[in-house]
């Protein structure tokens, strides 16, 4: 071991003693975020021995340390998907925390979660049984969020919402007119012969999801923020995946004439303008050329002048290119 | 009781948006941070635009010149203009707050709640925020108030978004509850608002 590495690894050690009888949960995440930092960061090495004693933090009283390990966790894994048999038990147990705002936070890191477990049974040689059980895990806290959709709390939802955009979005193949985040990790990168995961199987599954989105969007009793993340995630998956643009659309045209009743008239108006932006962004798309129409005419009715319209359509020359 | 309940506040991050970061979004940034909110405050405009001699003489600096350059600059065109129509002071508040004008375009910091001082502004960060493809999903609830552009409704607006950030950091659970503030809000302040979220 080197010195600069026995230092660090005694700032850790000191870190995580004070952490442990520090009364103020501010003062204990800091130091558990320097921790976090060192071992991560700056001596990933460490990482293997002390992963644990910050991930025992998960039983702690406050709500917001408890949010501070799954963070943890998340970031622990994306380095080293060593870690992923490690920890996504203790994601799964805290995917049933009793503070809702833990539940949301596991919410957000099972999307990544997820991604990276695919990414480590594509990219290994053989599927141990290690990983079979990770990936087992990681279906059973996919399964449970794709409940969490109908969850009593707004906020849960929502973060289900995304959670299913970025399934889809993992579990299907880019196509030639995608736009999506560069080098993203998606059923491109997944090998037809991982038994485990059968990207056959996993491509059926975001097709079953994606109609449950459109589905949700278009229930009576939903609220206006719900909505409007389910718009712009049915946006971006159509934008990134043109095979659902069809189906995107007529899902947005049907919202258009039937707003849920239960809006009061300024949330009306953020939903209208929040449509506008969604249909501008689909016109703009090149794959969106056999829709036109029907975009044109919501927007029409939506009070979009003529000229924002033909800002946002694509060139001629993309569109040449496409018909060809 | 409302002071004191503002002082107490959590730790939601706050934006306050207009279009030039001088007049709207300053006066607002002065009053929260007065208040004990965290906040900073931004411009969506391409440049920042001050009144000038005359309607169609403005005063136009870019994003990252300093308030005290622009002081100093206005002072050297025409002091008594200037400070009969109060730029100077705004000025000189302004540089006491921050630096200088910033633009929100260029910020890639992350906030939980953005307030917009127009339509016009509310739309672009919109269309900024949605140009970006969302990485890890936080959500930031962006909010729009309008208020004119001039010193009194300047001022009025500061104290209806510290009004809203106090409803809004009051409660232990804003994503379930917002809808429900912001029409409490409508209702007292008699102001409609314009409302989504969006994601980082």
């Amino acid at each position: 071991m080197t010195e600069e590495e026995q230092t660090t690894r005694d700032r850790v050690v000191e870190l995580l003693n004070t952490s442990t009888f520090l009364q103020s949960e501010k003062e204990k995440i800091a130091n558990l975020a320097k921790v976090q930092e060192l071992i991560i960061h700056l001596e990933p090495l460490l990482l293997d021995s002390f992963f644990e004693e910050v991930a025992a933090f998960q039983t702690d009283r406050n709500s917001d340390v408890r949010k501070f390990v799954v963070g943890f966790i998340e970031e622990a894994c994306k380095k080293d998907p060593g870690m992923l048999p490690r920890l996504v038990p203790n994601i799964q147990l805290l995917l049933a925390d009793d503070a809702i705002a833990v539940v949301k936070r596991v919410v957000q890191s099972a999307a990544q979660l997820h991604r990276a477990t695919l990414s480590w049974l594509a990219l290994a040689r053989t599927v141990s049984p290690e990983m079979e059980q990770v990936w087992h895990i990681i279906t059973s806290i996919k399964n449970t969020i794709v409940t969490l959709i109908d969850h009593d709390n707004d906020g849960v939802r929502t973060q289900a919402i995304k959670f299913l955009e970025a399934l889809v979005l993992l579990q299907t193949y880019t196509e030639a007119d995608s736009i999506s985040r560069d080098a993203e990790f998606n059923l491109d990168n997944v090998p037809l012969t991982v038994k485990v995961a059968r990207p056959r199987k996993l491509e059926e599954e975001a097709r079953m999801v994606l109609n449950k989105l459109v589905a949700f969007q278009g229930s009576i009793h939903i609220s206006s923020v719900n909505l409007m993340t389910c718009m712009s995630s049915l946006t971006i998956i159509a934008r990134a995946r043109p095979q659902f643009l069809g189906k995107i659309i007529n899902a947005l045209e049907i919202l258009h004439a039937n707003l849920p009743p239960t809006l009061t008239k300024s949330q009306v108006n953020s939903v209208r303008k929040h449509l506008k932006i969604q249909m501008l962004n689909l016109l703009k798309h090149p794959a969106s050329y056999d829709f036109h129409e029907n975009i044109t005419t919501v927007l029409n009715d939506l009070g979009v002048t003529a000229s924002e319209v033909n800002k946002a359509m694509p060139s001629k020359d993309s569109i040449k290119k496409r018909v060809r | 009781m409302f002071y004191a309940r503002c002082i107490m506040m959590g730790e939601l991050g706050f934006a306050v948006i207009c279009s030039s970061n001088m007049n709207r979004s300053m006066e607002a940034h002065a009053f929260l941070s007065k208040k004990g909110f965290n906040v900073r405050s931004f411009g969506t405009g391409d440049k920042v635009k001050l009144p000038g001699p005359a309607p169609d003489k403005p005063n136009c600096y870019e994003f990252g010149t300093s308030y005290d350059d622009i002081y100093n600059d206005l002072l050297r065109k025409d002091k008594t203009l200037y400070t009969q129509n109060g730029l100077l002071h705004m000025l000189d508040r302004n540089r006491r707050i921050k630096p200088d004008p910033e633009r929100f375009q260029v910020c890639k910091d992350k906030f939980d709640i953005i307030v917009t001082c127009e339509e016009r502004v509310y739309d672009q960060v919109l269309e900024c925020l949605e140009a970006r493809i969302p990485e890890e999903n936080t959500p930031v609830h962006v909010i729009n108030i309008d208020i004119q552009d001039n010193h009194e409704e300047a001022t009025i607006g500061a104290f209806m978004i510290c009004e809203l950030a106090a409803l809004l950091s009051g409660t232990e659970d804003l994503d379930n509850d917002i809808d429900e503030l912001l029409h409490e809000f409508e209702t007292k302040c008699q102001r409609n608002v314009l409302h989504c979220v969006q994601f980082y």
